[in-house]
């Protein structure tokens, strides 16, 4: 049963069409990677999930029911732009924020200060907001998105601009999150982080979908084609007629390959030739390999279409 | 999730007290009606008391006539001038030299009639022809001179001159056939009326700046994921406006002990009425201006840019500004009465019209129904662009882009 599922959204801003026939769904319990280049309509699309804005067709359903503002009661929003009270002290700002998702003083307080504590800014908890630094206030305000304890998390690009401490800190805590059975959708262009963390993704390029699935589904689409190979000794097996190109970095290539069945044979070949191999390991694309891929896809098509109508 | 109306309770709240703790609020507070009074009463001083203290010479072919006129400007009501009388054939050079060297203010030169029984005639060189103050002065002494010569010549004495002429006292009686003091009611309402002119546009621009404050630090995109725009709107607008109802209230009550303290020698009143409809039309103005003053806001990037739009809430304040004069003058002619039902002078207008004169009961009624009628209407268009704008950043949209907006939210 998907806890999020997006059924052929459509929204359109004066001109440009931000999110065009755009269905996606995530299953509860699980971490969803949102991917697309800048500008694909990765925080349209977030912003309708949670009715900030109103899809012009197709439609938007939350908990298997059509998104209803009671909803959002159970769900965390950590939006792309960071955005605080400036003059506000940081606990008295959670607190409002926490009230405002129908928590009492006390709670809201008292649950400030757990997750203060628990992502390590009990010092910041006494100053202004304009007085801290970006890190921090983005931290802030990922506790401001948790406070009222919600089913669904919802994060516009929650690592950006985090040094590298920070960020593995707080994606340490969405992997609790999601261990505790909360549902943690999340945008992103950082593809290592996805790879590690996701059970499923969703690539959107140019308001479209172009790849959504599990991990192991959309992983399991591409063979197990690419080779990394220390060698030394005679290079001539690189000319293969399996091989599809090579990249030869003086005894490190990295090849990619026609079929996967391929591997076997170029190994038996560089043996035969007497080269000495030191490492052989065959491969899936990374996720990023395939993003650039389809990216550049649908690009290429759009331009192609373009010429085609002129 | 909280109800709306909790919703609407905690944004105001917060915007109640974040703005009622800073220093701006305490400032505010206290340097306006200390401003405004000092102007006000300065102005009055320096009107009334100002004696030109000029030193100038007569020339006087009329030795009697100068010497009228020096004690007439030597201690007269609004004179405190030092007057020199030198003989008539004194040498006009010599004293342009004097007053080359600010050693004179002027000199006046009484020529003889030049027929029997004509005044004689005044020829006053002064140093500014700019000074006003000496010449109006010097034509009041010589007019009081003259009439006091007159009177003399028909044999009344110094005292029956003197009761003959002491100015008039007017006792202006109010409803209650008590001696009442127009003057400071007038006051009481010019304050009233500047007060309301002051607060309503403060607090009206403090909604705009507030709404771009939160557009720029993007904190509509966190409020907005829990409650909805109208809730954050009339929250907002009812936080800032209680925040200027706390203002006008501590300005009220210190006013009230001030003149309690003074007493009676004010003569300063401020009935309960005036103070409850001045309230009531407050309310209603500053809600009025505050919703538009909402849609500026959520259509601008930057307090520059607000500026630009300003005068969208100056304008109708300053029709009524200009109005204030006429209303003042003749508060039940046809004028007064329709411009004061003009739903945004009308605050200002009928307050005055109620400070001076008490209109018919259903000009109030109708007056307090048009502005509602008109809150609703602009509330209505300005939640519509601020529910569309707070969430647009960038370039200020044009006119048929605000219209597109009112047709898709």
């Amino acid at each position: 049963m998907p806890i999020v599922e997006l059924n052929r959204v459509r929204k359109v801003y004066d001109t440009k069409v931000a999110v065009e026939g755009l269905s996606l769904t995530m299953e509860p319990g699980t971490m969803f990677g949102l991917l697309g280049p800048n500008g694909s309509g990765k925080t349209s699309t977030i912003r309708m999930m949670i009715g900030m804005t109103m899809p012009d067709s197709g439609s938007v359903k939350l908990f298997e029911r059509p998104l209803q503002r009671e909803m959002l009661s159970r769900v965390g929003y950590l939006p792309e732009e960071r955005g605080l009270y400036k003059k506000m002290k940081v606990l008295d700002q959670l607190v409002f924020l926490g009230q405002l998702h129908g928590l009492s003083e006390a709670t809201a307080r008292e649950r400030s200060l757990a997750w203060c504590e628990r992502i390590q800014i009990t010092e910041a908890i006494g100053k202004k907001t304009e007085d801290l630094s970006k890190g921090m206030q983005q931290k802030i305000q990922f506790i401001a998105a948790l406070l009222h304890d919600p089913e669904l998390v919802i994060m516009d690009e929650p690592f950006s601009g985090l040094d590298p401490v920070n960020a593995e800190l707080l994606l340490n805590t969405l992997v609790d999150l999601r261990r505790e059975g909360k549902a943690v959708l999340f945008s992103t262009h950082r593809m290592d982080q996805v790879e590690k963390m996701c059970d499923a993704i969703a690539l959107i390029s140019r308001g479209r979908l172009v790849l959504s699935g599990s991990m192991r589904e959309v992983k399991a689409r591409y063979p197990r084609n690419r080779v990394h190979i220390v060698f030394s000794g005679d290079q001539s097996f690189l000319g293969h007629p399996e091989v599809e190109e090579a990249k030869n970095y003086a005894g490190v290539a990295e090849l990619s390959l026609y079929h996967e069945a391929g591997a076997q044979k170029v190994l038996a070949e560089a043996i035969a030739r007497g080269t000495v191999v030191h490492k052989f390991e065959v491969k899936e694309p990374t996720l990023e390999e395939i993003f650039i891929e389809h990216v550049r896809a649908s690009f290429d098509g759009e331009e192609a279409g373009g010429t085609a109508d002129a | 999730m909280p109800n709306r109306l909790q919703s609407i309770w905690l944004i105001a709240r917060r915007e109640y007290l974040e703005r009622i703790r800073t220093k701006g609020f305490l400032m505010a507070t206290i340097l306006i009606p200390v401003l405004m009074g000092g102007g006000m009463f300065g102005a009055a001083e320096l009107a009334d008391k100002s004696p030109t203290a000029s030193h100038i010479v007569v020339l006087g072919s009329q030795p009697e006539l100068a010497q009228d006129l020096k004690e007439e400007l030597e201690h007269g009501k609004d004179s405190k001038m030092t007057v020199q009388i030198l003989p008539f054939a004194t040498s006009h050079a010599e004293l342009d030299q004097k007053i080359k060297d600010k050693q004179l203010d002027g000199y006046l030169v009484i020529e003889p009639p030049k027929e029997a029984g004509q005044r004689p005639e005044f020829d006053f060189t002064p140093r500014s022809t700019a000074d006003m103050a000496t010449t109006t002065a010097i034509e009041d002494a010589l007019h009081q001179a003259l009439i006091r010569e007159y009177l003399a010549d028909k044999g009344l004495s110094a005292p029956q001159m003197d009761a003959l002429m002491a100015p008039v006292e007017l006792n202006v009686l109010d409803r209650n056939g008590e001696r009442g003091n127009s003057r400071t009611a007038f006051m009481v309402a010019y304050a009233l009326f500047f007060l309301m002119y002051l607060v309503v546009l403060l607090y009206g621009m403090n909604v705009a700046r507030s709404i771009i404050e939160e557009k720029t630090s993007r904190v509509f995109e966190v409020l907005l994921a829990t409650i909805q725009p109208d809730e954050l709107l009339a929250g907002k607008i009812l936080g800032v406006g209680a925040v200027g109802l706390t203002q006008v209230g501590i300005w009220m009550i210190a006013f009230g002990l001030l003149a309690a303290q003074m007493g009676a020698t004010s003569g300063v009143q401020v009935s309960l009425a005036q103070v409850i409809y001045f309230v009531v039309y407050f309310g209603l103005g500053y809600a009025l201006y505050s919703a538009v003053a909402a849609s500026l806001g959520a259509m601008t990037n930057s307090e520059q840019e607000l500026q630009q739009l300003n005068m969208f809430l100056m304008l109708p304040l300053f029709f009524s500004l200009l109005m204030l004069e006429p209303v003042v003058t003749n508060p039940n002619s046809v004028l007064s009465r329709i411009v004061s039902q003009i739903p945004f002078c009308a605050p200002l207008l009928m307050d005055l019209r109620i400070s001076i004169s008490m209109p018919q009961p259903w000009e109030i009624a109708l007056s307090i129904g048009l502005i509602l009628v008109s809150i609703y209407a602009v509330l209505w268009v300005s939640s519509r662009i601020y529910r569309v704008g707070i969430l647009m950043y960038g370039k200020k949209p044009n006119l048929p882009e605000i219209l597109r907006w009112m047709k898709y939210s």
